[in-house]
């Protein structure tokens, strides 16, 4: 079920080092790059049916195509390594294994939009990928692909590493922008959108690295061989980090569209102990978790993770065998989202922590069914209430526990045997 | 009105000015969105949520108010289901980690939370679990203290002082519900405007070191004024208070919004000037050291300047365009000599590009309009020559620059009619005590050429007279305010066509360019 397009220098030793990587064909997209204009590129991009890769899955190629033309101004490109979600580590292996290919794909997306500064957002964990990044890109200056001339054309290109502090929601677009310029890191209001004001007021394209990573690929082979794999709708490879209780967890590129439950079992060897399964979270811990029922009939697509009203996110699979305590599950959930709201609007900054402490009272034992419905109730009161989509990213998987497992957060309830705070108060 | 667009809110067609947000849009037409974080000089934040409002058939349906410009046709949906519990739930929100402390928070009585609390949620706490704590009473300088508990977070504050004063004292660290504005360690807030941040917080957040526990506001009057601590004359609120049996109080000034003087702030100075008008007041009338009643003080001056051959008139820079033209009209009347020297109101650099003049007087303007002479050395020739100053509030000694007329000024046998015990009226054979300016009404016209009008806030117990109201006392023709304006129209070209009580609320700016171009 395997295939190798962006992992195909994976395995090679050495595929950071750009003398291996050329000979294993990095930068070999970008003699045919250079003979298309802009325009085609975007074209060659829209056509492959390229998505997102950051987990919202919004079209590459339109998303370039935003760019209001001849403003007079600056366009930048921000390319989001900010994987900061849990259960999601794709990109890293790309920055580790194969940080050419990003490269590259940079190369292509600044032709295409016009763009000579390049800002990479890194994610603050990522101390040693950061390392490996940063020589790479050296490794570029000094090969010529990066620099004044871009591979000996009049074309100029300069990249700049930009590492976090830290917080998760610096991988929210807007508030990316924001750290690059140097303030704290919080999302900004939408309109305007970044294509038009973006970096330093300036138009900005903000593309994850997978998205970027893909793009050599495209323009070597022609968008046609890329929507040779994949679906109609959801064309392509993913690198999908399956974890949690499977018996090979790791990460695996695969066509997009394969049915979920074959890819555990055929790809991941199946439950771990040959333990039941209990659920799936199918694209990192923001998605609504899918019970095994669910599990049996989705596939890994956009179009079948939102029939079953879930979203196919940044491809971080999740596993959860038959041991696992669904409260403890979202403790941990809410209490990730909670620490890492930027504190900017009012239903995230003060609501998620009122979720977390209701929990944790109902794992205490002193939480009662009133509990439980206040808790579904303020996930509805939360949600895109506010200025950027974190507070959902944590409520919809937490409705989606509450719902498909509510007997579980009822046992804590009912069994806990504390009577309830309102007669306490009497 | 500028261009306007007609656009629907709750179905119903309302016509408001193009080019503002819904929140100040369809506050003129009399429709309020509730809302902590906007202000007007602020600009729109978007971090409370409470004016999100709904848009039929709008993409997003969902927008906050303050970010969303008014459109032609757009259907706004405020009274909607949909919207009433939004509103309540994010109140809801905003109070899950909230004191509630109104019994003892001087914000009580004008604080939003109240106010949108009693109008859009209503409901009982469903907090069943502890509170976030954070910071109580921190003292951020320049008298304002902070209750982070208080702070609903919507960066008011730290917008005012990287905006407004651009010295960007405060900041939110940390995030989620342990954010909280504070300032860098050791580095408190350090400007002439700080206290601005008292008003412009929606909450009791932010308080004044000199308002705390003094007084609950719903207690207080709050009378319109004008500030008379520089040429600015910034529009401002008269908070007071009489307590039975006591006198009538000024407990603080707040800023007042006046876009043609002073926008929606005023300095700190300003601010607390309202003490003067509480303060080492002269409340007595002496006539030689002796305590007499005010008509025996009236009558002892009114023989004095009967008598004397020489008389010097000395006026106030801070008196009102009226009480000037009457004191002109007296000194005519007794063939006075007049001056309106008043170099000490000026203080060099002391002034900034925002509202804050080297000069301290509130209507040297008028001086100049009514041609009262305000030289020096024509003032020190006069007073050498008169045989009897009347000095009609004018602080000689307001800064240092006068020394050297101290000895010139103990010679002269002197009448002062003054609000202050200060020490340019000691040692006057006669004293008549007067109104200071919250105590009386008038005109006067700022540094801008921006003519004013206000009206009597406080009335003491003791009911210091009026100056203009002295004069009439001591001989003088006008009797009132009003009477003063026909003479005031005929001989100032500038003001033929004022009509005072045609006034707006913002002022008159003069259209006397020959005038304005001339000196600073």
């Amino acid at each position: 079920m395997e295939v190798k397009i962006l992992s195909a220098r994976f395995d090679i030793d050495n595929a950071h080092r750009i003398d291996v990587a050329r000979t294993h064909g990095a930068y070999r997209a970008l003699d045919k790059l250079f003979a298309m204009a802009p325009a085609e590129v975007i074209e060659e991009v829209k056509a492959s049916g390229l998505r997102g890769r950051g987990g919202a899955g919004f079209p590459t190629g339109m998303k370039w195509g935003f760019l209001p033309k001849d403003t007079g101004k600056p366009v930048y490109l921000a390319v989001n390594s900010d994987e900061s979600e849990p259960a999601t580590f794709k990109d890293r292996y790309i920055l580790v294994r194969d940080p050419h290919a990003l490269i590259e794909g940079i190369i292509i997306c600044c032709w295409a939009i016009g763009c000579h500064d390049c800002y990479i957002y890194i994610r603050g964990e990522y101390t040693s990928q950061v390392k490996i990044l940063q020589a790479a890109i050296d490794e570029a200056y000094g090969a010529g692909y990066l620099g004044a001339r871009v591979a000996g054309r009049d074309f100029r290109l300069d990249v700049t590493v930009h590492r976090g502090a830290g917080a998760y929601v610096c991988g929210e677009e807007t508030a990316l922008l924001e750290s690059i310029e140097g303030k704290k890191g919080q999302p900004r209001s939408k309109p305007p959108f970044p294509a038009v004001v973006g970096l330093f007021g300036c138009p900005t394209i903000i593309n994850n690295v997978q998205s970027i990573a893909s793009l050599p690929y495209i323009i070597a082979n022609g968008a046609a061989a890329y929507r040779a794999y994949g679906t109609e709708k959801s064309c392509g490879t993913h690198l999908f980090g399956i974890s949690g209780h499977v018996e090979r967890p790791g990460m695996y590129e695969l066509p997009l569209g394969l049915p979920l439950l074959e890819v555990l079992e055929n790809v991941a060897g199946g439950v771990w102990k040959g333990r039941k399964l209990k659920g799936v979270i199918p694209g990192g811990s923001s998605t609504p978790v899918l019970t095994p029922a669910e599990a049996a009939t989705v596939t890994l697509d956009y179009e079948s993770m939102a029939a079953h009203k879930t979203m196919f996110g940044s491809g971080g699979i999740v596993v959860l065998d038959e041991t696992v305590d669904m409260v403890r599950l979202v403790e941990n959930l809410i209490a990730f989202y909670h620490h890492e709201s930027c504190g900017q609007c009012t239903p995230c900054r003060e609501g998620l922590g009122w979720m977390l402490k209701i929990v944790r009272k109902l794992l205490a034992g002193e939480g009662t069914v009133a509990d439980i419905d206040l808790l579904r109730e303020l996930c509805d009161n939360i949600e895109m209430k506010t200025v950027c989509v974190l507070s959902a990213a944590c409520t919809m998987p937490v409705r989606s526990y509450l719902e498909k497992f509510r007997d579980e957060f009822e046992a804590y309830a009912l069994d806990g045997g504390s009577p309830q705070p309102e007669q306490r108060e009497g | 009105m500028a261009e306007t667009v007609k656009l629907f809110v709750n179905g119903r067609e309302v016509e408001v000015e193009a080019g503002k947000n819904l929140i100040d849009a369809l506050r003129v037409v009399g429709i309020e969105i509730p809302h902590f974080c906007y202000h007007p000089a602020l600009g729109a934040d978007g971090n409370c949520r409470m004016c999100l409002v709904g848009i039929e058939d709008g993409r997003p349906p969902l927008v906050p108010a303050c970010k969303t410009p008014a459109q032609p046709g757009m259907k706004v949906l405020l009274d909607d289901q949909k919207i009433r519990k939004i509103q309540r739930d994010i109140m809801e929100l905003e109070l899950i980690n909230h004191p509630v402390d109104c019994p003892v928070c001087d914000q009580a009585g004008e604080c939003r939370l109240q106010d949108y609390y009693m109008e859009y949620d209503l409901q009982d706490s469903r907090m069943r679990v502890p509170q976030v704590t954070k910071g109580k009473r921190m003292d951020f300088g320049c008298g304002v203290v902070h209750d982070q508990e208080r702070c609903v977070l919507c960066a008011r504050c730290v917008r005012f002082t990287r905006q407004i004063t651009k010295t960007g004292e405060l900041g939110i660290v940390n995030r989620s519900d342990q954010a909280r504005v504070t300032i860098f360690p050791g580095r408190p807030l350090n400007n002439r405007y700080a206290l601005n941040i008292v008003d412009i917080c929606p909450v009791g957040a932010m308080t004044s070191r000199d308002f705390r526990f003094k007084q609950r506001v719903w207690f207080l009057q709050k009378d319109e004024g004008i500030c008379h601590g520089c040429s600015t004359g910034c529009a401002i609120y008269i908070d007071h208070h009489r307590e039975k049996n006591g006198d009538d109080v000024i407990y603080r000034y707040r800023a007042r919004t006046n876009m043609q003087v002073n926008g929606y702030f005023i300095c700190d100075a300003g601010r607390l000037s309202y003490k003067r008008e509480n303060e080492n007041r002269q409340d007595l009338t002496l006539v030689d050291g002796v305590v007499v009643d005010f008509e025996q003080g009236i009558a002892a001056a009114l023989e004095k300047m009967n008598k004397a051959r020489r008389p010097l008139l000395l006026v106030s820079p801070d008196a009102t365009l009226e009480q000037m033209w009457a004191i002109k009209r007296i000194a005519t009347f007794y063939g006075a000599t007049l001056s309106g020297y008043s170099d000490a109101y000026r203080i060099d650099d002391d002034g900034d590009d925002f509202l804050i003049s080297d000069d301290k007087a509130a209507n040297r303007y008028s001086l100049e309009l009514l041609e009262i002479d305000r030289d020096r050395e024509s003032f020190q020739a006069a007073l050498a020559h008169a045989d009897l100053l009347v000095n009609f509030d004018n602080d000689l000694f307001f800064s240092p620059i006068n020394e050297s007329l101290q000895r010139l000024l103990g010679e002269q046998d002197r009448i002062s009619v003054c609000s202050h015990q200060l020490p340019v009226f000691s040692g006057s054979s006669v004293i008549l005590p007067c109104a200071s300016p919250s105590e009386y009404g008038g005109s006067i016209i700022n540094r801008h050429g921006v003519l004013q009008r206000f009206r009597r806030a406080v009335r003491r117990n003791a009911d210091p007279r009026d100056i203009l109201e002295i004069t009439h006392l001591l001989g003088g023709a006008i009797s009132s305010a009003e009477r003063a304006w026909p003479g005031i129209r005929q001989s100032v070209p500038v003001l033929r066509s004022v009509e005072p009580e045609q006034i707006p609320v913002e002022g008159l700016l003069l259209n006397n360019s020959e005038e304005r171009d001339v000196g600073p």
